[in-house]
């Protein structure tokens, strides 16, 4: 009797827990869902810096000038049309009239300036921006006039930092926001979507801001989904948990496309993956130590057209990053074209090149001249895999020409403490190459141009190469706002820099991404069109509009998997238990007789 | 007597516990100069570091730092994560609770587990069963728990859809009660219970298995027998209670190795504890969370190892009488 109760209870339990599980999973929202391994760390663009918080503050807010998905180029954001000045150092931005905030408020040109004058520069990334502007003006609250030192074509297209409310930041002292200060929830913005819920360690909720100035966006909320691990990632896009994977992992890319219902994509980056040369000057670097062989530039070309860069592509990154063609990545739309110095294999080119440059082959094939020997170290990082194996499938191909490679495999921080030695105050670099990489700028290619500057040395240049023909074209494309214009100039520096070859840039790095055909719809490949992402990855909210449910799949839901499951193990444990009582149960009567007997 | 041979273990324990706190301090120190991990920026300027090392007090000298930080740990002041901004004792606290779930529900399922198939072996040792039930065992035991962990998931979450692969919650589900949320978590409990039990399961039946077997063959089991008293109540009663004492120490003591594996485990299954936050800790070079969860595993293995101490104090007479 006593035995029965306790099943039908353990049922009871069974069936209200399987209920509630599967019940509380329904919705009708329409939810797009991205997983991602990490979270963002705070979202203060004042103090963050990671990739998680971009691609939340990317829908959150609206530049002033945005990022066309079509080919990245200056479009209408919070401003509507602008004029740049004959003297081409003020532009006068006239804003959208009527736009609101996602509270309600109106969004004027208080907020621009709050933004360029106390956001930008107090903020650990987006102070290079506005580092050329030397007043905001506002004659009214539709109009903002920016005025910079000298012409800086970044103000519209590459003022990359993000217009943020004022009546919200601008309560908060300074020196709060860039200590341990949170933005408060829901974080007011401009964007198709803003976060109303972050639950550290779980979830960012966006909802729609109703105050959007634009297409309505056909999802209700985005929702960035922890996970943890970059398998549990991939997992959860197999099992439909979630629609998109904003940055698969190299190793993953090829299984998830042969997986039913999901597509993988690999779109060219503004990042790369260079084999940089140490080419400090004695000026320069008195206390460097290196290889002076490093310095000739013959060697150099030659080392290029003995590097086979299909090849790595196809080896250290499984055929999913790019071939490099010069500095500047196939995703500046813009500005990239081929250079004429492209440096296709020939290993026969090459051994010409330092025959006649008098290199004589030596001890095991190595050359040398005078005292110099073609022998050279090569660090690469031992967090990259993929960048330890180009090491070394340089130092395999560059063998039968008669330059041998070193790798040295350190840590990130002993490479950056390679690169950045210092002696009595100036730099002095000790080693002779490296293989890292760089990433740019959505649209402006300033940043990864001026890596080679002769005024990045003791800041970002990591080659130390310095060339005043470059340093002018420089100067004179970041000042030119015709686009057309500054992409011959910028074609004139890539020239100069594939003939001097600080960097031989081996592979342009990918975004890979995946997602759920069977659960989207309007997916279009954009920044830039036809070839980029499918989230135009922390660069804008555009395609976050543009995207939609799949009409088969539509709702929101999800996550229901595991219901059932349950319902069977505690269907199975009650099936135990009761196989348990009654085994019990007959052995007791069957003990007890035993007993009786045996008492006798 | 006896009160002086508690009181040797409980100084042994403290006396650990002030090493760990010293060994903590240092050992994220003699990594060099921690600025410029500390700031996760490793190309910052002269200022930024001067000013950072000021924020964190490393430009105190050694003893100095080592004073804050002793006197911050006493009042447990971890400091502030580098990522979340938030502050360690929030981290630790928020997911403590997760830990002891995962840790507690698979220690005990492991523990009752282990202990009637450890019975079941034993009482029908030579037999199909005890084989079969010792090479099952002692399989799982040899089995390393991410390899466990990933079987699961592949079996029960992927080719049989029936759990969820892992996080402690339907992600972005709205409960319309604490008791569907309980639910939820319950369900997404399974798979981590799982292989933590399929873990420590061998380990528990082993020793109970051979300690029945040793009670087994004792006079007083024969004795017992020779009165009439039937087979299951002499096991039930007699030989049981008797054989448990080993593994009573070896919960307490194997505390350790679960504090290693759900590291594991937890990572495996996103599951939001002390291991995920250690992973990620690691990933991130957080240092100030780091060494929080380092503390906290240590303090949990010292304690676990006093209670075992004083466990078998209470249990044994024949350790009161030595």
């Amino acid at each position: 009797m006593r035995a029965r109760g306790v099943v039908a209870l353990v049922l009871a339990i069974a069936c209200a827990l399987a209920a509630a599980g599967t019940a509380s999973a329904q919705g009708a929202k329409k939810v797009l869902r991205l997983g991602q391994p990490q979270e963002p760390q705070t979202l203060s663009p004042f103090i963050d810096q990671d990739e998680e918080d971009f691609r939340v503050w990317s829908i959150n807010y609206k530049l002033l000038v945005d990022f066309s998905p079509k080919d990245l180029g200056p479009v209408p954001g919070l401003a509507k049309s602008w004029t740049i000045s004959p003297d081409k150092k003020t532009v006068t931005f006239k804003l959208f009239d009527g736009a609101k905030w996602s509270d309600g408020q109106p969004i004027t040109s208080k907020d621009v300036k709050y933004s360029l004058e106390t956001f930008a520069p107090n903020s650990l990334l987006f102070g290079s921006y506005v580092e050329n502007v030397s007043a905001v003006e506002t004659p009214d609250p539709m109009t903002v006039i920016i005025k910079t030192k000298r012409p800086d074509a970044r103000i519209v297209g590459g003022l990359f930092a993000y217009i943020l409310p004022e009546h919200i930041w601008g309560k908060v002292p300074v020196k709060k926001l860039t200590g341990s200060y949170k933005p408060p929830v829901p974080i007011v913005g401009s964007g198709p979507f803003v976060v109303t819920q972050f639950q550290h360690g779980r979830i960012i909720r966006m909802s729609r801001n109703r105050y959007f100035r634009g297409p309505k966006p056909k999802f209700d909320e985005v929702q960035w989904i922890k996970y943890g691990t970059n398998d549990a990632v991939e997992r959860a896009l197999s099992l439909g948990e979630i629609d998109i994977i904003p940055e698969v992992q190299e190793a993953a890319y090829a299984r998830l496309g042969k997986t039913k219902n999901i597509k993988a994509i690999s779109s060219a980056s503004p990042s790369f993956t260079q084999l940089a040369f140490n080419l400090c000057s004695k000026q320069n670097c008195p206390d460097a130590k290196f290889n002076p062989a490093v310095q000739d530039r013959t060697v150099r070309q030659a080392i290029a057209y003995a590097v086979d860069r299909k090849r790595i592509n196809q080896i250290a990154s499984r055929g999913t990053a790019f071939e490099g063609h010069g500095l500047l990545p196939q995703f500046y739309k813009s500005f990239y074209s081929v250079p004429a110095d492209d440096y296709p294999l020939d290993a026969a080119k090459a051994n010409q090149m330092l025959d006649a440059a008098g290199w004589k082959r030596g001890d095991g094939g190595v050359r040398a001249k005078g005292g110099d020997k073609l022998s050279f170290d090569l660090f690469v990082r031992s967090e990259s895999p993929q960048t330890v194996q180009a090491a070394r499938l340089v130092s395999e191909m560059t063998k039968p020409i008669g330059v041998d490679f070193k790798v040295q495999i350190v840590s990130t921080d002993k490479l950056t403490e390679i690169t950045t030695r210092k002696v009595k105050g100036k730099i002095a670099p000790d080693f002779d190459t490296f293989i890292w990489g760089w990433g740019g700028d959505p649209y402006d290619p300033g940043l990864l141009l001026n890596l080679l500057t002769t005024k990045a040395i003791g800041e970002s240049s990591d080659a130390f190469y310095s060339n005043p023909e470059y340093d002018r074209l420089y100067d004179e494309q970041s000042g030119e706002f015709d686009q057309a214009k500054r992409k011959q100039i910028v074609s004139r520096m890539i020239a100069i820099s594939q003939r001097d070859l600080p960097y031989l840039v081996l592979t342009v790095d990918p975004t890979l991404q995946a997602y759920r055909t069977d659960k989207l719809s309007g997916v279009t490949r954009s920044c830039p069109q036809p070839t980029g992402d499918i989230t135009c990855d922390q660069v804008t909210g555009a395609t976050f509009v543009s995207m939609g449910p799949a009409t088969k799949a539509a709702g929101g839901g999800g996550g229901d998997s595991g219901g059932s499951g349950l319902m069977i193990v505690l269907i199975v444990l009650a099936a135990l238990i009761v196989i348990g009582v009654v085994l019990v149960l007959v052995r007791r009567r069957r003990a007890g007789r035993e007993a009786i007997e045996l008492e006798r | 007597m006896r009160l002086r041979w508690l009181g040797a273990k409980a100084l042994g324990a403290l006396v650990t516990l002030v090493f760990v706190l010293v060994f903590n301090f240092f050992l994220f120190r003699v990594m060099g100069d921690p600025t410029a991990q500390l700031a996760r920026l490793p190309r910052a300027g002269p200022e930024e570091i001067v000013k950072l090392r000021a924020y964190y007090g490393l430009d105190k000298p050694l003893l100095g730092q080592f004073a804050d930080y002793a006197q911050d740990t006493a009042r447990f002041d971890f400091g502030i994560s580098q990522r979340s901004r938030r502050n360690v004792s929030t981290e630790l606290g928020d997911a403590i609770p997760w830990t002891l779930l995962l840790i507690g529900t698979g220690t005990l399922t492991a523990t009752l587990l282990g202990t009637w198939l450890g019975v079941i072996a034993a009482t029908r040792r030579g037999t199909a069963a005890d084989d079969g039930l010792l090479g099952f065992s002692l399989f799982t035991y040899a089995a390393p728990e991410y390899w466990i962990g990933i079987i699961l998931i592949l079996l029960f979450a992927v080719a049989l859809p029936l759990f969820p692969a892992g996080q402690q919650l339907t992600p972005g589900a709205d409960f319309s009660s604490g008791f569907a949320k309980a639910a939820d978590v319950a369900e997404h409990m399974v798979l981590p219970v799982a292989a933590l039990t399929l873990m420590l399961l061998g380990q528990y039946f082993v020793i109970m298995r051979s300690s029945m077997v040793d009670v087994l063959t004792e006079d007083f089991v024969t004795v017992k027998r020779a009165t009439g008293m039937p087979w299951n109540r002499v096991v039930r009663r007699h030989a049981v209670p008797n054989a448990l004492l080993p593994l009573v120490t070896l919960a307490a003591l194997q505390f350790g190795a679960v504090a290693g594996g759900v590291i594991t485990i937890e990572t495996i299954f996103s599951w939001p504890g002390l291991g995920e936050l250690t992973y990620n800790a690691i990933n991130d070079k957080d240092f100030p969370v780091l060494q929080g969860t380092f503390l906290v595993f240590s303090v949990a293995v010292i304690v676990a190892n006093l209670i075992a101490d004083a466990l078998y104090f209470v249990l044994d007479p024949r350790v009161q009488s030595a």
